[in-house]
C-alpha cells in the first residue's frame, strides 16, 4: 500500500434532507500538512470530516484521500460505491477520533488499542498487544492496559483513543474537536499527544476550537461558515491577520 | 413514647440536644389498619385451606413425586429450554433482519413480529397442529424441477413438533422486539467509532454491539424464560403430556381434580422460584450505575496523579 497521506476534495456538496451543510467545498491537503479547521457550529466543519472517513458520503463533488477516489469508483458517466470491504479497507488508512472517545467500554484499554489490527487485520494477538502496549506508552498511559474506559478520566479515554486510531497505521488522522468534551484541566494532555503526533510527520485534519493549538502546531487553517471555505492560508497569518470580514468577527469572538 | 410535639415545647424539648434527636416517621391510621386487615385476611384463608378437607393434602403429596407428573415436569424443563433457545437464535435473526437498511427485509421481519405477536400464542399453537389441513404435503426440493421429496405433514406435526413450532415460532417474535431494543441502546458513536477502524458488519455486530446490548437483553431473556415456562401449558390442549397434561390425565381417572392441579401448580410455582433468583441477581447486576464496568474490571489505583501530561 502506497503511502500517501493527502486529501483532495473539489466542489463537495452535501444535503441533509432539505438542509444542505456542505455547498462548494474544495480543500488540497499536503502529505504531512497539520491542517485546522475552525468556524462557527453548523458550518459544516465536523460534516467534511465525516465525509473524509466514509461517516457520511457526499452528494456530488471530488473526494481523493490517499491519492485514490474514496468511497467511489469513477466511470464515465458517474461515480459507482465501492464494496463495504474496499470501503473498510480505505477506511482502515484514516484514523478518526472523536469527540465523545467512543472507546468500547466491553474492552480494556488494551483490548481497544488491539481491536483494530486484530478485529479488522486479523493480526497475530501477541504482536499486537505488545504494539498495543507501546502506543498506550507514546500516549503516556504505560500501565493502564488493563483499565476499562469507564475507569479513566475524560483525557485519558481520549489519549487511548487516538492510541486506538494509530494502531491502524493511518496515513491520515482526523480530528473531531477532540478536546471540546473535556474539562479544562485535561485538555493540554490532549493537545500534548496531538503535537508529538504532528512532529512525527503524520497528515492531520484537526477540527478544533482551541486557537492557541492552531496557532502553535497547524501548517495551514481553514474557516469555514455557512458550508463554504470562507478563508484557508497559513495558520499563523490567517490568525493574526484574517482578509474576510466573517473571519475577523469570528475570530475577535473567541480569541 | 416521647412526644415531642408542638404543644410540649417548654418541657420536652430540652431532653436531648436537638440535633441528636431522631427522626420518627410518620404513621397514619391507614398504616394500621393495613397490618390489622393483611394479617386478618392471611390467617384465614390459611386456615380455610388447612381446615378444607377438599384440599386433599395427603394426595397432592402422594401425587407431588408420581412418575408421571414428574416425567411431565422434565418435559415442560424440556419445551421451555428448547424453545427459548429456538426463539432467541431466530430472534436475533429477526432482529438483525429488522434494523437492515434493506427495506424489504426490516419490512419482511416488521410483519413476522406483528403477526405472531398479534395473535393469541394458544391459537397459534392450536394453527400449527392442524397445518395438514392447509398442506397436506410438504415437498421439499428444487422448484420447476422432478427432484425433491413429499412429507407428509401429519406425520410431520406431532403434538410435540407442534407445540416446539408453535412456541419457538412465537417467542422468537418477542425475543426480536428484546434482542432490537438492546441494540438501540447501544450509542451511534460506537458504531461511528468501528465503521472508522474498517470493521466489517459481522464483527461489529459480534464484538461491538452485542456485547454492549447484552446489559439491557440478558434480564429481560430471563423474563421470558419464566414467562415461557408458564406458558408451556399451553401446549396441553394439543395433548402433549407436560406436566399440566399429565396432571390431567391422572385426576381424569380419579376425579381429584383440585388436589392434582394444586400438584401441577406448585411445581410451576417452585421453578418459577427457582428460575426468580438468578433473574433478581441478574437484574441487579445489570441495573447498577456501574454496570458499564465489566465483571473482571480491577479496581482503580492512581498511580500518577492526573493531568500529569499538561
Amino acid at each position: 500500500m502506497s503511502k500517501d497521506g493527502t486529501i483532495l476534495a473539489q466542489k463537495i456538496r452535501k444535503s441533509f434532507g432539505p438542509k444542505t451543510v456542505l455547498k462548494d467545498i474544495n480543500l488540497d491537503i499536503a502529505s504531512g500538512e497539520i491542517c485546522c479547521i475552525i468556524g462557527p457550529s453548523g458550518s459544516g466543519k465536523s460534516t467534511i470530516l465525516r465525509c473524509i472517513n466514509g461517516l457520511e458520503t457526499v452528494d456530488s463533488g471530488v473526494l481523493k484521500v490517499n491519492g485514490e477516489d474514496f468511497g467511489y469508483y469513477e466511470t464515465a458517466h458517474a461515480y459507482h460505491a465501492h464494496s463495504p470491504k474496499k470501503l473498510a479497507e480505505q477506511r482502515t488508512r484514516v484514523g478518526m477520533v472523536f469527540q465523545s472517545f467512543n472507546l468500547f467500554p466491553n474492552m480494556t484499554a488494551l483490548e481497544n488499542v488491539m481491536s483494530g489490527p486484530v478485529l479488522v487485520k486479523g493480526a497475530n494477538k501477541k504482536e499486537s498487544a505488545k504494539r498495543a502496549q507501546e502506543l498506550l506508552a507514546s500516549v503516556g498511559l504505560a500501565g493502564f492496559g488493563d483499565y476499562y474506559p469507564a475507569q479513566l478520566s475524560g483525557g485519558q479515554q481520549q489519549r487511548v483513543a487516538i492510541a486506538r486510531s494509530l494502531a491502524m497505521d493511518p496515513e491520515i488522522m482526523l480530528f473531531d474537536e477532540p478536546t471540546s468534551a473535556l474539562d479544562p484541566e485535561k485538555v493540554g494532555e490532549v493537545l500534548a499527544v496531538m503535537k508529538d503526533l504532528a512532529k512525527k510527520g503524520m497528515t492531520m485534519v484537526v477540527v478544533t476550537h482551541e486557537m492557541g493549538f492552531a496557532r502553535e502546531v497547524a501548517d495551514s487553517l481553514i474557516f469555514m461558515d455557512d458550508g463554504y471555505v470562507v478563508e484557508r492560508g497559513d495558520a499563523r497569518e490567517v490568525l493574526s491577520n484574517p482578509q474576510e470580514a466573517r473571519t475577523q468577527a469570528f475570530l475577535q469572538q473567541v480569541l | 413514647m416521647v412526644t415531642a410535639t408542638n404543644k410540649g415545647k417548654e418541657a420536652t424539648m430540652s431532653s436531648i440536644e436537638a440535633a441528636l434527636k431522631p427522626r420518627i416517621r410518620l404513621r397514619t391510621p391507614w398504616e394500621y389498619t393495613g397490618w390489622v386487615l393483611s394479617i386478618l385476611a392471611g390467617i384465614g384463608i390459611l386456615v380455610s385451606v388447612l381446615t378444607n378437607p377438599n384440599f386433599k393434602w395427603a394426595v397432592v403429596a402422594q401425587y407431588f413425586t408420581h412418575e408421571s407428573i414428574l416425567r411431565g415436569l422434565m418435559l415442560t424443563i424440556f419445551l421451555t429450554l428448547a424453545s427459548m433457545t429456538l426463539g432467541t437464535l431466530l430472534g436475533l435473526g429477526l432482529a438483525i433482519m429488522r434494523s437492515s437498511h434493506v427495506k424489504p427485509i426490516s419490512i419482511a421481519a416488521n410483519i413476522y413480529i406483528t403477526l405472531f405477536r398479534g395473535t393469541p400464542v394458544l391459537v397459534q399453537l392450536i394453527f400449527w397442529f392442524n397445518i395438514s389441513a392447509l398442506y397436506p404435503n410438504l415437498t421439499i426440493g428444487i422448484p420447476f424441477t422432478n427432484i425433491g421429496t413429499a412429507i407428509d405433514m401429519n406425520a410431520l406435526m406431532a403434538p410435540i413438533t407442534a407445540a416446539l413450532v408453535g412456541l419457538t415460532l412465537n417467542e422468537a417474535a418477542y425475543m426480536a422486539e428484546i434482542i432490537r431494543g438492546g441494540f438501540s441502546s447501544v450509542g451511534k458513536g460506537q458504531i461511528e467509532a468501528a465503521d472508522s477502524l474498517g470493521m466489517s458488519a459481522g464483527t461489529r455486530m459480534r464484538k461491538v454491539i452485542i456485547p454492549q446490548a447484552m446489559p439491557s437483553i440478558i434480564p429481560a431473556t430471563g423474563n421470558q424464560v419464566i414467562g415461557m415456562f408458564k406458558g408451556t401449558s399451553l401446549v396441553s390442549v394439543l395433548g402433549v403430556a407436560e406436566l399440566l397434561q399429565s396432571a390431567q390425565l391422572i385426576y381424569a381417572r380419579t376425579y381429584e381434580t383440585i388436589p392434582l392441579l394444586l400438584v401441577a401448580s406448585l411445581w410451576y410455582l417452585v421453578m418459577t422460584l427457582l428460575l426468580s433468583y438468578p433473574q433478581s441477581k441478574l437484574e441487579q447486576k445489570y441495573s447498577r450505575a456501574t454496570s458499564r464496568l465489566p465483571r473482571k474490571a480491577k479496581k482503580v489505583v492512581l498511580t500518577e496523579p492526573e493531568g500529569t501530561l499538561r
